[in-house]
């Protein structure tokens, strides 16, 4: 479904990706791993065009959406193309993001009323029962201010799937928040894995990611040093990279 | 040359026409440059050099050159152009774009305090530029750009005295054609003095008060807490 094809992209002199080769299919979850500044994050911003690739080929549903192609032109995207693809990729980022000056149940209904023009009376009831699925329906007119750091990161998540996207990128999304909200957080996420949710997933959280995931790449420098099958990249990394980070992490 | 009480009530009622056209110059002004700010602000910030350069050289040579020297231009130097105004054009023209310049700086400064990740969550849902602007961004730029804008107001307020030199009769002009006359210097100064106090102390309390309540969240039982508001 989200295919990439030998992406690059630099900021200055800085290469952050270099090279990145990857397919996500349909109902696939997809956990990146990796040291910060390995290009985590931009691998994702890039998908839904937050950046645009300096070489390489992004493809969505089979057909090419932005990048160099093959006769070497870069491709010209319009605003209303990139749209599109927006519309189909939700990304929930670290630091939540809700629109502080919107109740909780607009914060979700934004989406559909103004982008896709879902009459709304109709986005109501769907908000409705995506904030009972993220468990936050006794919060359906407070602000973002007055919820906590989970309970905010839920209300995202929820505004993502508002727009029904084709596939969610999760930015970090637990990064931010104090380790007991953790978990309320992680559970919306396990949720929706088992209920077949395309996801690309930037995380830390390791045994979260090893539970979900299909697959595992860990990035280093901007390249996939590795790619493997949850147990096999957690048990048995082949890369001394991958071995000497799992390391790190495991032994905090 | 004294002060006499009696003289009061009919020098009062004097400048009192000149306080209303003050009050309603300054609306009339004020109303035209806000909107005047909004492009100019937004073509500052522009990708695009055709917008950005022209708009940059607008702002700094308005904020760069006295606003007296402005209105002389619009008025003596402008019909050696061949394009007389008379003054009332030539005053709510050149301060109204003049308070535009200054307006556009406010706007743009409160549109780029407003975190970068509000637009790229509104992007991310597959907002356009436009409706990333009007829904999230702008909203939420209003509100802490109040504090700067009523300065803005109160100050033009004041500077619409400025217009007397283009015989506008606005309060200050019209209190110096009473003094030229009657010579009622101290009575009429100062009457003029405590009037534009009596508009300007009150206003700056509303809009502290507005911005207060702009500022926090709506109480328990206001609509928005009962309802969508796209509903």
């Amino acid at each position: 479904m989200i295919r990439l094809e030998n992406v690059r992209k630099r900021f200055g002199e800085t290469e952050v990706l270099r090279g990145i080769n990857l397919e996500v299919q349909r109902g696939q979850r997809l956990v990146v791993i990796g040291p910060s500044g390995s290009g985590k994050s931009t691998l994702l911003r890039v998908i839904n065009h937050l950046e645009p690739i300096d070489d390489g080929l992004i493809y969505l549903h089979g057909k090419p959406v932005f990048g160099r192609t093959a006769d070497g032109h870069l491709m010209k995207v319009h605003d209303a193309e990139v749209r599109a693809v927006r519309e189909k990729i939700g990304m929930v980022s670290q630091r939540f993001n809700l629109f502080p000056h919107m109740s909780v149940i607009d914060n979700i209904m934004v989406g559909p009323v103004k982008v896709k023009k879902v009459p709304p009376a109709e986005a109501f009831e769907r908000a409705k029962s995506l904030l009972a699925r993220v468990g936050l329906e006794q919060k359906t007119f407070a602000f973002p201010s007055e919820l906590s750091g989970g309970q905010q990161q839920r209300v995202a998540i929820a505004r993502s799937l508002a727009m029904d996207p084709d596939a969610i990128l999760f930015d970090e999304v637990t990064s931010a928040l104090d380790p007991e909200l953790v978990g309320e957080v992680l559970s919306v996420m396990r949720d929706l894995a088992s209920q077949g949710t395309t996801m690309v997933i930037v995380t830390h959280e390791m045994k979260f990611g090893r539970d979900v995931a299909d697959r595992v790449i860990m990035m280093d420098h901007g390249q996939i040093v590795e790619e493997a099958a949850p147990d096999q990249l957690f048990t048995n990394p082949q890369s001394d990279r991958t071995r000497a980070f799992l390391r790190d992490i495991l032994d905090r | 040359m004294g002060f006499y009480l009696k003289d009061v009530p009919g020098i009062f009622e004097g400048l009192l026409w000149g306080l209303r056209t003050t009050v309603i110059l300054t609306i009339l002004i004020m109303a035209i440059a806000m909107v005047l700010a909004l492009p100019l602000a937004l073509a500052r910030m522009s990708r695009q050099r055709v917008f950005r350069y022209p708009a940059t050289l607008i702002v700094q040579v308005l904020r760069g050159t006295p606003m007296l020297l402005q209105l002389f231009y619009l008025y003596y130097v402008l019909p050696f152009a061949g394009i007389k105004l008379n003054p009332w054009l030539a005053g709510i023209a050149g301060m109204s774009v003049n308070g535009a310049a200054y307006l556009s700086e406010i706007y743009r400064g409160g549109i780029q305090a407003i975190d970068h990740g509000q637009t790229e969550a509104a992007l991310s849902i597959g907002m356009s530029r436009y409706q990333v602007m009007r829904i999230v961004v702008l909203p939420q730029a209003f509100k802490i750009t109040i504090p700067p804008i009523s300065n803005q107001f109160i100050g033009l307020f004041k500077d619409t005295s400025l217009l007397s030199i283009l015989t506008i009769q606005e309060l200050m002009y019209t209190g110096q054609i009473m003094a030229a006359t009657s010579f009622r210097f101290i009575t009429i100064f100062s009457i003029i003095m405590l009037m534009y106090l009596a508009v300007c102390w009150p206003t700056a309390t509303m809009i502290d008060v507005l911005e207060r309540r702009l500022k926090s969240l709506p109480p328990e039982n206001s609509p928005r807490r009962l309802k969508s508001r796209f509903m």
